[in-house]
């Protein structure tokens, strides 16, 4: 009994800020959402507007294309992330000569603020003055501007995503693997296993809660980009960019549609929770059946 | 082992330190404060002890231009020297100044005790009663009342920020037209004029049509090619991502074709031609197709160029004509260590369609933008009298010269006969002269309370057909068709 108390006793100050920063916001969220109120309507203060906040969502093409646009970018750049991560990971475990310093190097990036990452890329990308549009079109005759062609702009996004997020990638598999026990893997070996099948077989499963944990922690990253993005294209050309977290962006500070945007927040919170639970479930599953 | 890695690396950091330190250009010197004279600083620093000022902070908010700047880093000194009262301005970029003003006001937060108020948000911050009377609040405190601020002495660029009753919500900071900016070195190049001639089969001189213009811009950027020269026919300040491309379009080019007040219908707020709007006019359309068009012949930069970016291309040359805002104007045309077009920098008015001058000598219509903001005094300020004695501060006659030749802008009648802004007006080609005659046949925005949820509803179509996304004719459709739907949205044109 002594200990229950004690134990709420010091978990109460971190309930309380959970509740002050997290829970009361939320709810106030959830409440302005079912309002209209934005500072240029000629009704002032805040209009009851019952559930039309959420059904103007259904109908508005440019939120139901920037959610779109959110998954597509998140699936390629957290997929190419792991990818390569994976890669480097087993790469890095080995020990060869410079190791330490490709390692110093290499995470360089990783302590960059967002808007620092997307400054740089700025510069290095902006036309007539930027070495990338530069050399590009020099040697392979590429005229590369961000700010014309949404093509080049998403993959641009995308690359920048993955030069900045990798490293954390990698680090974490490389704690991962480095925790492996050597035993199976060994035993795998002298049964005579290759490495692919050593890989497939007892790495990956081995691997499994590291990498739910990196997948979760990169979707949601990713699922929630504004820094990065809004300072190397500002979500253009046109929308081409504009992610989900620069649409709430948009709607809610320069447009001031409060309930609106209270809205749509919600709704993408929602998504990302059911999404990040079913991938739970499913690599779940992948990995019961495995073992 | 670690004890001597800790000293090599604080070394080369130190080293970095004086190294970054050598390189840092040295600021020029402030121009000197406007002097008091008299007993005018005594005056100063007796109406702050009676309200309880000296030692307060007031803090700001504005864009960073070259007006704001001077206002930071000249004026607020020197008001600190002669009141004790310390202004903090924060001067950044345009959306995080609209941002950072618009939440505090709404919040009621009381962060800032003066906000930079552009001409054409004036009438959005009005309807929410953002604003204090600045008119009541020195009739109310008489002992605060500067002997040396006199609101009729400023132009009528005042009108932009009175109510219906004539009172006054913010004290004008800057004024200044988007101008029409050419080289004048590359237009009296007798080769490039017989050149030009050869080819177009009329003189070479400042577009007064637009096909002048796009003639001129294909020109130039064909012989910027030929001679090897970065160097393009046009500025297009054709950002695709930032509000800038919007306010170029609807407030410089459609204008100039006859498309006035974005396209939306005052008397029902509607913006399509069914409606009664113009936003998608054939007039509009063929506007939009233009300026589109003059992509092709702007330097590489245009899509990513806001005014900022746009007044940069043009000081480095990279253009040879182009809309440019009227702040830069002095500094493009008079500072060496910024403008490689010193010397040669031509300012006319702007190209129009027919029938455009005339609306606009007759008040129906405009040619251009008439650009400008005042400071104005949130009701949520938390030292109104204190901000009250800088406005009058800004506002007095006599800092008006140094602050005109630093940025261009004008507010006050009597600084365009100044000496120094005559000195500077002969070397910018008379922009200050031009503003002064021509001014009224530039506008500012149209009064919309709803000015910043239009803006970020439109501005996405002009993005994408600057882009190649969409058509210039189906950006105009699609975009007319959301005004006229956010519009409902809002409240109007039910």
């Amino acid at each position: 009994m002594r200990s229950n108390r004690m134990g709420w006793g010091l978990l109460t100050p971190t309930l309380v800020i959970l509740a002050l920063v997290g829970f009361l916001p939320f709810i106030y969220v959830l409440y302005v959402g079912f309002f209209n109120w934005n500072a240029f309507s000629n009704q002032l203060g805040m209009q009851w507007a019952g559930v039309n906040n959420y059904r103007r969502l259904v109908f508005d093409g440019d939120f139901l294309d920037s959610l779109w646009r959110t998954g597509l970018f998140a699936f390629v750049s957290v997929g190419a992330e792991l990818a390569l991560g994976f890669l480097l990971a087993q790469t890095l475990v080995k020990s060869f000569p410079g190791r330490t310093i490709f390692r110093t190097i290499y995470v360089l990036p990783l302590v960059m603020a967002p808007i620092a990452v997307g400054a740089t890329w700025r510069l290095l990308t902006i036309p007539g003055f930027g070495p990338i549009p530069y050399y590009l079109d020099k040697w392979f005759g590429i005229d590369f501007r961000l700010a014309t062609y949404a093509d080049q702009a998403f993959a641009t996004v995308i690359l920048m995503d993955i030069w900045h997020w990798t490293p954390f990638v990698t680090l974490t598999l490389l704690a991962g693997l480095t925790a492996l026990p050597k035993e199976p893997l060994e035993q795998a070996q002298v049964d005579g296993a290759n490495r692919w099948q050593v890989f497939r077989h007892l790495t990956i499963p081995m691997m499994m809660p590291v990498l739910l944990t990196v997948i979760f922690i990169r979707l949601m990253d990713a699922l929630r980009i504004v820094d990065e993005v809004f300072m190397l294209t500002s979500g253009g050309p046109g929308t081409a960019t504009q992610f989900i977290g620069i649409h709430i962006y948009r709607v809610v500070v320069p447009k001031t549609d409060f309930g609106y945007g209270s809205a749509m927040s919600l709704l993408v919170l929602y998504f990302t929770i059911v999404l990040c639970w079913l991938l739970f479930i499913a690599l779940s599953q992948v990995g019961k059946q495995r073992e | 082992m670690l004890q001597r890695k800790m000293v090599v690396l604080i070394g080369i950091m130190v080293l970095f330190s004086m190294i970054l330190s050598a390189c840092t250009t040295v600021a020029p010197a402030a121009p000197a404060a406007p002097a008091a004279e008299g007993g005018e600083a005594s005056w100063w620093r007796t109406a702050a002890q009676s309200a309880n000022c000296e030692g307060v902070t007031i803090r700001g908010v504005s864009e960073s231009t070259p007006p704001s700047n001077f206002a930071k880093e000249v004026l607020g000194p020197a008001f600190e020297a002669e009141t004790g009262i310390k202004v903090e301005l924060e001067t950044t970029s345009w959306d995080q100044m609209y941002s950072k003003a618009i939440n505090d006001m709404q919040a009621n937060t009381g962060i800032y005790d003066f906000v930079y108020i552009e001409q054409d948000i004036i009438y959005s911050y009005l309807a929410n009663n953002y604003l204090t009377n600045m008119t009541k609040l020195i009739a109310d405190n008489p002992n605060l009342a500067s002997p040396d601020f006199d609101l009729s002495k400023f132009t009528s660029f005042i009108d932009n920020f009175k109510d219906a009753n004539g009172d006054v919500f913010g004290i004008p900071m800057e004024a200044f037209i988007k101008v029409y900016l050419y080289r004048m070195d590359l237009f009296n190049d007798p080769a490039i004029q017989e050149a030009f001639k050869a080819q177009y089969g009329y003189d070479l001189a400042p577009a007064t049509t637009h096909q002048q213009y796009q003639d001129i811009a294909d020109f130039f950027t064909q012989y910027g090619a030929d001679n090897g020269l970065e160097l393009w026919g046009t500025t297009v300040q054709g950002n695709t991502g930032h509000s800038s491309s919007f306010y170029e379009f609807f407030e410089t080019i459609a204008p100039s074709f006859g498309v006035y007040n974005w396209g939306i219908n005052m008397d029902n707020w509607k913006a399509t031609v069914e409606n009664g709007g113009e936003m998608n006019s054939d007039k509009a359309k063929e506007a939009l197709a233009f300026w589109v068009g003059l992509l092709a012949d702007a330097p590489p930069e245009a899509t990513a160029s806001t005014w900022d970016e746009v007044a940069a291309s043009f000081a480095a040359g990279r253009a040879a004509q182009g809309w440019v805002y009227g702040e830069n104007a002095a500094w493009i045309a008079t500072n060496p260590e910024k403008s490689k077009v010193v010397g040669n920098v031509g300012v006319a008015l702007p190209p129009v369609s027919d029938g455009v001058m005339a609306d606009a000598e007759s008040g129906a219509g405009y040619i251009g933008y008439y650009d400008g903001g005042a400071f104005g005094l949130p009701v949520s300020s938390k030292n109104p009298l204190c901000t009250l004695l800088w406005m009058q501060y800004i506002g007095q006659e006599s800092v008006q010269a140094d602050w005109a030749v630093a940025g261009s802008r004008i507010v006050m009648e009597s600084t365009y006969d100044d000496p120094k802004v005559q000195e500077v007006n002969a070397k910018t080609d008379n922009y200050y002269t031009l503003m002064r005659e021509e001014g009224p046949l530039f506008r500012g925005a149209p009064p919309f309370p709803f000015h910043a949820a239009m803006v970020n509803t439109v501005q996405p179509f002009i993005w994408k057909a600057l882009s190649g996304e969409i058509t210039p004719e189906d950006a105009l459709d699609q975009a007319a068709a959301a005004a006229d739907a956010e519009l409902v949205n809002l409240g109007y044109g039910q």
